[in-house]
């Protein structure tokens, strides 16, 4: 042995060293200890949803279902509601009727499991002067102690599924795509957050969770659907989606029961019988906002004229 | 192999130091985390709820509520129409017992007697100007004799508000009449504090200067 460069003292000074420096090096790694919160095994490997068969439809519903008892203590019930034949959903917004209250946006909120801090929400009620259409001058932010306030009118945005989404046309993954029926759905698990879908959008109704968000116990909505209301993670895109869960089961959307003036109306327009079919034979003035761009909305202001 | 000068076992030590000051730092995860954000408070749930702001004659029939206040009888005597008395301008007054009505149907006093709709002859009736009667539970028909394009729009769901299932094969839709949101006797919107403003994660731009009206 050579008795010249290695002894005792020598080894276990290095060594010492050296376990510190591993400790370091360990403890930096210490945030994959929450790898099992942001994703799993099954979630990572999961294929594309129009390739998953029922079988596997099932197990993903059942993934999805056992990590939300994991984190909120709460058994959801998960679906995945296909499109119905022969629907195109259509969205018609009373102008005349808006009063600004923002229930809209908190029934959205409750509804759909969106994040209360940060805060998301999909609906955002512009409050424009009664003679301009300029949504660049719009208030985002008024608190009055009482609305309607005179002189204003209110316009609540959200989503407005376009014919021509400019939003589908930009995802480098295809985590977007819209439906048969119309709506515009995003697969939480195949997005990557990229948000060029963001940027797309020229309606800014794209939501990114810029962190973890953060859902209320006890007001989290069981009721969930894959590509609706199923809470969603750090770094995807979110936004409204017609209440999925709820349209694609033949319901009205929680906007639409929730307003105390009657504003907004949804509906089937390929059905003749329908109020929305109603509304857009009758009434005379109708709105598509920013319909220079071409992305031709579902969405329909009008006014009681 | 390692060079041994006099300066080594305190390089080392340092570098001991060093180490398990970082391993520390990163188990405690004592840096690099973002800015704390400010309480935002869970909205009120009356902003949530679907409840219309009045209930209904056949609302309150069903929910077998208390119907006293509807017994006109009970205090009139029949066949003694009650008469209105009227100020020295025009203007109704509302008898202490019923003191909880305010009129104002309509701009300028214009349905400042209450027999345009009840029937005096019969308090427990309603009654169009066509000389029908009608139950309080058909008041929605009254309305619509006067506001025919609204009736016909309401009739049609694009007036007031619809519920439960768009798709009438999968269930059943609810419409409310006229008096769960309308006052009957002031039956335009009184304004309401809206839910608050939103708190996005960076301050919203201030608007541009608003359009000045030409008026």
């Amino acid at each position: 042995m050579d008795a010249d460069g290695l002894n005792r003292r020598s080894f276990l000074r290095t060594s010492a060293v050296l376990g510190t420096g591993l400790a370091a090096i360990a403890a930096g790694l210490a945030p994959l200890r929450n790898l099992k919160d942001f994703t799993s095994m099954e979630q990572f490997v999961q294929k594309y949803y129009k390739e998953l068969t029922p079988e596997d439809m099932e197990k993903v519903l059942k993934r999805i279902e056992n990590e939300v008892e994991r984190q909120y203590g709460i058994r959801p019930h998960v679906r995945d509601l296909k499109p119905m034949d022969g629907v195109q959903f259509v969205y018609c917004l009373n102008l005349s009727r808006c009063i600004g209250c923002r229930k809209c946006v908190h029934a959205c909120v409750a509804e759909n499991n969106q994040s209360r801090n940060p805060e998301i929400q999909y609906i955002r009620v512009l409050k424009m002067t009664n003679g301009s259409f300029d949504m660049e001058k719009a208030q985002h932010d008024y608190d009055p102690e009482k609305v309607p306030e005179k002189g204003h009118f209110y316009m609540p945005v959200q989503c407005q599924q376009c014919h021509n989404p400019p939003c589908v046309k930009v995802c480098p993954v295809h985590a977007t795509w819209q439906e048969t029926d119309g709506i515009t759905v995003i697969d939480y698990d195949w997005c990557i957050g990229c948000r060029y879908c963001e940027a797309a959008c020229p309606y800014w109704a794209r939501r990114f969770n810029f962190a973890k968000p953060s859902i209320p116990k006890d007001r989290l909505n069981p009721n969930m659907a894959y590509l609706g209301n199923r809470p969603r993670k750090q770094g995807v895109m979110e936004k409204c989606h017609f209440c999925i869960q709820r349209t694609r089961a033949g319901r009205y959307p929680a906007c639409v029961e929730v307003c105390p003036a009657g504003t907004r109306k949804f509906g089937n327009i390929l059905d003749p019988n329908s109020e929305v079919s109603y509304i857009l034979k009758n009434k005379r003035v109708f709105i598509q906002l920013k319909e220079e761009l071409g992305t031709s909305p579902r969405f329909f202001y009008y006014f009681d004229v | 192999m390692m060079k041994n000068s006099a300066k080594t076992p305190a390089v080392l030590l340092v570098l001991m130091v060093v180490f398990m000051v970082l391993a520390v730092g990163f188990l405690l995860n004592l840096w690099g985390n973002p800015a704390p954000r400010p309480e935002i408070p869970l909205v009120d749930p009356a902003f949530i709820s679907t409840q219309t702001v009045r209930t209904s004659y056949a609302e309150l029939v069903a929910q077998k509520a208390d119907l006293s206040d509807f017994d006109c009888y009970g205090c009139h005597e029949k066949d003694k129409p009650p008469t209105l008395r009227f100020d020295a301008d025009h203007n109704l007054i509302i008898p202490k017992e019923h003191s909880d009505i305010v009129m104002k149907h309509g701009s300028h006093n214009r349905n400042n007697i209450c027999f345009n709709c009840h029937n005096e002859n019969n308090l427990e009736r309603l009654q169009p100007r066509d000389g029908r009667e009608l139950k309080f539970e058909e008041s929605s028909q009254l309305c619509g004799s006067c506001h025919g394009p609204t009736y016909r729009d309401w009739e049609a769901g694009a007036h007031g508000r619809m519920s439960g299932y768009w798709d009438r094969s999968k269930g059943q839709f609810t419409r409310k009449d006229c008096v769960s949101c309308h006052d009957p006797h002031a039956p335009k919107f009184p304004g309401r504090k809206p839910a608050p403003p939103p708190h996005p994660l960076r301050p919203l731009a201030a608007p541009k200067h608003e359009m000045e009206r030409e008026d």
